[in-house]
């Protein structure tokens, strides 16, 4: 497989403050990979040095191009969406069309009209006409319309209610991904996503806590639900993460076959939130 | 990049409905208040009659310049509206897209900060003169086309005492002139706000006024020099501006009797582009607006807000 992102020792710096700090990892083509963090973790910070935003030091290589130098080029083959409602309010849908179709050689102007016309989105009507979860499908519609090998999607559905989110990633996969193409998000609401996603990257104060494959986690990390006795023996398997919850302990392994814990309780593959948690307590200890 | 500045253009033009709106509102007014005017002067029949049967007696050179001083007062009221809606333009343009976070969506499209910039500087330059001059024209037309229909109403002729002397080609052909030179010459004032414009937090407008205003002040109270102020000030009063040819003294001798024979009468002659483009004010002018541009530009690419 080709990478199409390669970020080598990449550190952003605002005066005092290290918002990415020396940051390495690569993104392969056709994957969805969730940027999962904390507010403030650096996250929009290490988009927007992959959008060429922000420049950054350190190797930063996306699509072969340098993004902050090549940002034209660049955002011929990426699209983004870096927050909910940053269409201009003033516009019209059908002047928004336009407007992209006269500047993006990749667009395809049909294919907008024809997700467009799934929604109750009027061509006439001005973008402030529209509810947030309309705007958010305007968004979509376009960049669903655009030939790019890479989406990135900054809290795209951040504000909405759970049925635009719902159908947002719905139809993100419906109209946008395919093997050919790559996704890159970040949300707080990891647990809608998590099942869409087939690569997850942990980031908190800058640094990556974890990069790995979803079809990993089940055979490195186990929630283990036990009591009594069984705690305690469990707790000899150094856990990284211990709840208490309904009198039970839940205990988090990374690295502990599955097959030596299933005798103590209840086993399972820890959801992505829970995962996150563990790792974020696990950095700070 | 030319398909590119035609596509950026006409969202300036989208986005900022005053371009057209206020133009449109000044010709209305005008031509209300010359339908009105001319309909209550009616009421004076006598006195009516005899300022007709002056006019008539009158040679052409006086009818024509008559018209045109009426042509010339009504671009002038264009041309301070436009001057506003030039100002308030470059002062908001690279301001509310921040505000509104929409640069996020401009950038996120394969076009360059230089671009998006310079859209707006050719907006401020040639798309918003050219509103306001489709409907100066426009609006002499129908101040022509009013006056005369109420001339025929008290039994003149208007093709004699308006159309045939009528310069219009001489006066549209001055106010292009006219306004590409002023927009030139005031260059430096729009790269100011496109720069302050790009770069400010708050209040586009207050940030702009203070080195225009403040600056030559304190240099006035503080120094013996005012070169900041006639730079500043003195680029501001239109009798520097270098384009007029001749003056009114070459128009009107001491005994204010009319110097100039009917072929004299051009309002486009009296303008001397020689002069202008010679003018060594006008091209520092130049250099100066196209520094502020490429600050604009820089500031847009590097400025993170978040």
């Amino acid at each position: 497989m080709t990478s199409l992102v390669t970020a080598n020792g990449v550190t952003k710096r605002f005066k005092d403050v290290v918002a990415v700090d020396d940051v390495s990892f690569e993104i392969e083509k056709g994957r969805i990979l969730g940027l999962i963090g904390p507010n403030g973790a650096g996250k929009t910070t290490l988009l927007k040095a992959i959008l060429g935003l922000t420049d950054c030091e350190g190797q930063l290589s996306v699509l072969g191009l340098d993004p902050f130098k090549q940002r034209k080029q660049l955002m011929q083959q990426i699209s983004f969406i870096a927050d909910v409602a940053v269409l201009p309010r003033w516009i019209k849908v059908e002047q928004l069309l336009d407007f992209v179709e006269a500047t993006h050689p990749n667009y395809s102007r049909g294919k907008s009209e024809e997700l467009l016309k799934r929604t109750k989105i009027m061509k006439k009507s001005k973008v402030r006409e529209l509810s947030k979860g309309m705007v958010t499908q305007l968004h979509l519609s376009i960049i669903a319309a655009i030939d790019a090998k890479l989406l990135i999607l900054d809290e795209p559905t951040l504000g909405l209610d759970i049925i635009f989110r719902k159908e947002f990633y719905a139809d993100l996969l419906a109209d946008y991904f395919d093997e050919e193409r790559t996704i890159l998000v970040t949300t707080h609401q990891v647990e809608e996503i998590e099942n869409i996603l087939t690569d997850i990257m942990f980031i908190n104060d800058g640094r990556i806590l974890l990069e790995a494959a979803m079809d990993d986690l089940s055979s490195t990390y186990t929630e283990l639900a036990t009591s009594g006795a069984n705690a305690a023996t469990a707790r000899g398997f150094g856990p990284i993460a211990e709840n208490q919850l309904f009198g039970q302990t839940i205990y988090l392994f990374e690295g502990v076959d599955r097959e030596k814990l299933k005798p103590l309780g209840d086993t399972r593959t820890p959801s992505v939130a829970d995962l996150f948690v563990a790792k974020v307590k696990g950095a700070k200890k | 990049m030319i398909a590119h500045q035609l596509a950026l253009m006409k969202r300036e033009f989208w986005e900022h409905r005053s371009i057209w709106v206020t133009p449109i509102a000044i010709g209305i007014v005008i031509s209300v208040a010359t339908l009105t005017g001319q309909m209550s002067i009616s009421a004076y029949g006598g006195e009516v009659d005899l300022g007709i049967a002056a006019l008539s007696n009158t040679d052409e050179m006086h009818r024509r310049i008559a018209i045109m001083a009426m042509m010339g007062a009504v671009t002038g009221v264009f041309a301070v509206g436009a001057a506003i809606v030039m100002i308030f333009y470059s002062l908001d343009t690279l301001y509310s897209e921040r505000k509104d976070k929409s640069i996020l969506f401009w950038r996120s499209l394969p076009l360059t900060d230089a671009e998006q910039v310079v859209s707006k500087l050719l907006t401020i330059a040639l798309v918003i003169p050219a509103a306001a001059l489709a409907i100066t024209f426009l609006t002499h037309l129908v101040v022509m086309t009013i006056s005369s229909l109420w001339l025929m109403a008290e039994g003149a002729n208007p093709w004699h005492l308006i159309w045939s002397s009528a310069p219009l080609f001489d006066v549209w052909a001055a106010n292009i002139l006219f306004a590409l030179a002023m927009t030139l010459w005031f260059s430096p004032f729009f790269g100011w706000f496109l720069f302050v414009s790009a770069y400010t937090n708050r209040s586009p407008l207050l940030m702009s006024m203070m080195p225009i205003i403040v600056l030559p002040l304190i240099e006035m109270l503080l120094l013996p020099t005012e070169l900041l102020a006639s730079a500043v000030w003195g680029r501001l009063r239109l009798d520097n501006v270098p384009i007029f040819g001749i003056e009114f003294k070459q128009i009107f001798d001491e005994d204010d009797v009319l110097q100039m024979s009917s072929q004299d009468v051009s309002m486009f002659a009296a303008l001397d582009l020689g002069r202008f483009f010679a003018s060594p004010s006008m091209w520092a002018g130049l250099v100066v607006c196209g520094l502020l541009v490429a600050a604009a530009i820089y500031v847009r690419r590097f400025k993170d807000d978040s």
